[in-house]
């Protein structure tokens, strides 16, 4: 099997497990969703020692975390993103952020991915809210290969850092020589028509709209953000400086995520227009996928009409 | 200078003194301060710092030191006084309390202040994170142990439970947890808020090996704190009775002493005349570095 045929929550655990192998301050924690993480039942019973599952208790696991951080062992710990944000938001602010605990956060199933579960369970605004934390790294891979570079980096950064964890396979778009770099951006395609900025889900969805939008000779710039925080600046503002347009599209609210970090460097450094395609400020449903990010408007169609306009708008 | 271990009851009184007056005056010269918590962990924190707690003053993070997290981080400036009397930084920083680009802010921070082993204020979370750094002191195999003070009010929070479940749940027996049961909190007595009794019975009841105290009497303080260290498969629980704003008459036992406003300096010679007075009436001052002193 290749590793980009499997689940991302069996290349977590896997990376995991090597991390714990390699080095015996890495940790692991969850709070009775090691299931859907992936780490229950391989890490549990591979390091019984250094895995720590907390029960249905979120702000405990992050301040034990920052206690567990503060002492120089190195926790992931997961759960569902709105569990791993907006629950246990003041443990991270202060016991993780502010303290300088480097905690290493993984919110799994963001966004539309938690699709049956529904609204309580469909997170819109993590990115948003860990982006506005000092100190906080906000990360988000868009597969395998990335997602095992960036766990690497994390277990030696030394910074407090949040990463969404989609659950399921996701198509290869890096390879086995892949490293990952938060102050870099990737250009995933080339063009000269409209910049298309995505992160983690949305980069797999814009994969097919720049495959259809070159059908119609519409070249779109397609970069993916691995890291929302820090941002890189420069290859955003390389590309914009040739296509002076922009799209950006995110499994999230459309208010103060990747479009809203776009907008803000744009507006200081180069203004130009950009179309924010994600959550358009409202709630989640339960739904499949591709029913949710055509209902929410960041479907694979979307993403290529918004392209599409942005450059008849020119 | 440095002080090490005391155990004549002559030098502990004459230290617990001295920090009441020093806390009260830094508050008052910083315009105001938590008052009320501060002076009830007069003796608690003394004890700690002055005849149980290994430490290395030059060697703030040094592995093997035992460990302290003041969860109600609004105490902060007792625990700074600790410090400086230890020798972690010179006892003139203390008059720089809450000042701007101070190290010593109101409530404690782990990253500018030496010897601060965990930043808290926002209620209930630093037991858990005592939780966190116990248990990497058991994975570390380090034979310190890890002390922590709750307050009373911040025994509402949900995580403080949250925490007791885990810390019993993990037998966390290198963790000692003292609750500063001063029965008061900023908006009336706790037991006119959200009482938390019988709170014996309750930490018992989630796997604690508990234990009760006059949180201001030398040997009492000594001996219990030595019994929870020696407690084996179980965390301990100090349920340590105090008096909010203890040692400062015009505050002691008055719910209004949470956090105290000095507007001038009528305010601020009454609120240091509180402290002033000892036992038997004779004033007292400490003296600040030569020259320093008002």
């Amino acid at each position: 099997m290749k590793l980009h045929e499997k689940e991302l929550r069996a290349v977590y655990t896997d990376t995991i497990i090597e991390l714990m192998t390699e080095n015996s301050n890495v940790v692991c924690l969850e709070a009775d969703l090691g299931k859907s993480s992936g780490t229950v039942p391989r890490v549990r019973e591979a390091f019984p020692e250094r895995f720590f599952d907390v029960g249905v208790a979120e702000a405990n696991m992050m301040s034990i975390s920052a206690g567990l951080a503060n002492e120089g062992m190195v926790p992931f710990c997961a759960t569902f993103t709105p569990f791993a944000t907006r629950r246990a938001y003041d443990q991270i602010t202060i016991s993780i952020a502010y303290a300088e605990n480097p905690v290493k956060i993984v919110g799994t199933a963001p966004g539309v991915t938690t699709a049956k579960n529904g609204a309580t369970h469909m997170c819109f605004q993590d990115l948003a809210i860990m982006r506005a934390m000092p100190n906080m790294r906000v990360y988000c891979p868009a597969d395998v290969y990335e997602l095992r570079s960036m766990l690497r980096y994390m277990a030696a950064s030394k910074k407090p850092e949040y990463m969404q964890l989609i659950r399921e396979v996701q198509s290869p778009i890096f390879d086995e020589s892949y490293e990952f770099d938060p102050y870099q951006a990737r250009v995933v395609a080339e063009g000269s028509d409209v910049t298309l900025v995505t992160t983690g889900l949305t980069t797999q969805l814009a994969l097919e709209a720049v495959k259809s939008l070159k059908q119609e000779n519409i070249h779109a710039e397609h970069i993916h953000y691995p890291s929302v925080k820090p941002f890189d600046v420069e290859t955003l503002l390389d590309s914009v400086k040739k296509t002076n347009a922009v799209v950006t599209a995110e499994n999230q609210n459309v208010i103060g995520g990747l479009g809203g970090a776009v907008c803000e460097v744009l507006a200081e450094n180069y203004p130009a227009k950009v179309k924010r395609l994600g959550v358009q400020d409202r709630f989640g449903e339960v739904g499949d996928v591709p029913y949710l990010t055509e209902t929410l408007g960041f479907s694979a169609a979307e993403i290529a009409r918004a392209c599409r306009e942005m450059k008849k708008a020119k | 200078m440095e002080i090490n271990k005391i155990e004549s009851k002559e030098q502990l009184d004459q230290l617990a003194k001295e920090f009441r007056y020093i806390i009260t005056d830094i508050m008052c010269r910083a315009g105001g301060g938590h008052i009320g918590g501060s002076l009830s962990l007069v003796e608690i924190i003394i004890s700690l710092y002055f005849r149980i707690l290994n430490l290395k003053p030059d060697n703030p993070r040094w592995e093997d030191r035992d460990r302290f997290i003041l969860s109600k981080g609004h105490a902060g400036p007792t625990l700074y006084t600790a410090l400086a009397y230890k020798g972690f930084f010179e006892k003139d920083v203390l008059l720089t309390l809450n000042a701007n680009g101070t190290k010593l802010p109101s409530h404690v921070d782990q990253v500018i202040t030496p010897g601060v082993d965990q930043s808290a204020g926002s209620l209930g979370q630093g037991l858990s994170c005592a939780n966190g750094i116990a248990l990497a002191n058991r994975l570390q195999k380090r034979t310190n142990n890890v002390f922590c003070i709750v307050g009373d009010g911040e025994s509402q929070e949900g995580q403080i439970w949250e925490a007791a479940m885990f810390a019993a749940h993990h037998k966390l027996d290198n963790l000692v947890v003292i609750t500063d049961y001063n029965k008061m909190q900023i908006d009336a007595e706790v037991e006119n808020i959200v009482s938390l009794e019988p709170l014996v019975d309750k930490w018992r009841a989630f796997g604690w090996e508990v234990f009760e105290m006059n949180g201001h009497d030398w040997d009492e303080i000594y001996d219990t704190v030595n019994q929870a260290i020696a407690v084996k498969d179980k965390p301990s629980m100090i349920v340590a009775h105090t008096v909010k704003a203890k040692g400062n008459e015009c505050y002691e036992n008055r719910i209004e002493c949470h956090f105290i406003s000095i507007p001038d300096e009528d305010e601020r010679k009454r609120v240091i005349g509180g402290v002033c007075a000892d036992g038997d009436g004779e004033p007292f001052h400490f003296n600040w570095t030569e020259g320093k002193d008002e």
